[in-house]
């Protein structure tokens, strides 16, 4: 299975917070498809910074409110 | 399933059968001959033509039925798996191609270089919409 970016977001708590926003209305709005916008939310893909950017602010928020950086974790 | 991954699935199906097709008449041809038979140009045109034929009819219906998906660009991720793909059917090629070489310093044959080039070609072709597939279901 494809390594997973350590980026973590809160897209899905942000669209719920924003009338419940659909991934297809977010997808449009930052220009790329529903699947994309799908695999984001999952963090199966990390977007372009240009991406993230759009995706901050269609939420009105800064990036670091939506993105995260995931530290690995001791095992 | 996004439109272009359902055109993977579709483009894979129609490559995999034309290859069945086409590689079915050229072993045909050799056994009846007792050697590896020469480069076929109607085999060949039968097999681009079927090809053709058949993706833009199963385009038209994957388009027809996704609606303005069809019309947009790739996005950025869709990019990257297109790319990468590409990028890994290139060794399947090379592979291919590189065996087909062995053969023929070997062999001497160069009816066999042509089929192994040929199929080379053809499985790159499979093994591009193959990569598309795991990278739109696994993650780029």
């Amino acid at each position: 299975m494809a390594k997973r970016p350590p980026i973590g977001n809160r897209i899905r708590e942000l669209r719920e917070q924003h009338d419940n926003m659909s991934q297809a209305a977010l997808a449009e709005a930052i220009g790329v498809t529903r699947q994309t916008v799908i695999a984001i939310e999952q963090g199966r893909y990390s977007p372009s910074l240009e991406s993230a950017f759009r995706i901050s602010r269609v939420f009105g928020v800064g990036l670091e409110d939506v993105f995260s950086w995931l530290e690995p974790r001791d095992s | 399933m996004s439109f272009r991954e359902k055109t993977a699935w579709a483009m894979g199906a129609i490559l995999i059968a034309a290859g069945i097709w086409y590689f079915q008449r050229v072993i045909g041809l050799s056994e009846a001959l007792g050697e590896t038979a020469a480069p076929n140009m109607r085999f060949v045109i039968g097999y681009i033509i079927l090809v053709i034929l058949a993706s833009i009819l199963v385009n038209v219906i994957i388009a027809s039925s996704a609606g303005k998906e069809a019309e947009a660009p790739a996005d950025e991720r869709e990019r990257a798996i297109l790319d990468k793909a590409g990028h890994w059917s290139g060794y399947v090629l090379a592979v291919g191609a590189v065996a087909g070489l062995w053969h023929f310093s070997w062999l001497h044959d160069g009816n066999l270089l042509f089929h192994i080039i040929f199929g080379a070609l053809m499985a790159s072709q499979i093994a591009e919409y193959a990569f598309q597939i795991f990278l739109f279901r696994r993650g780029v």
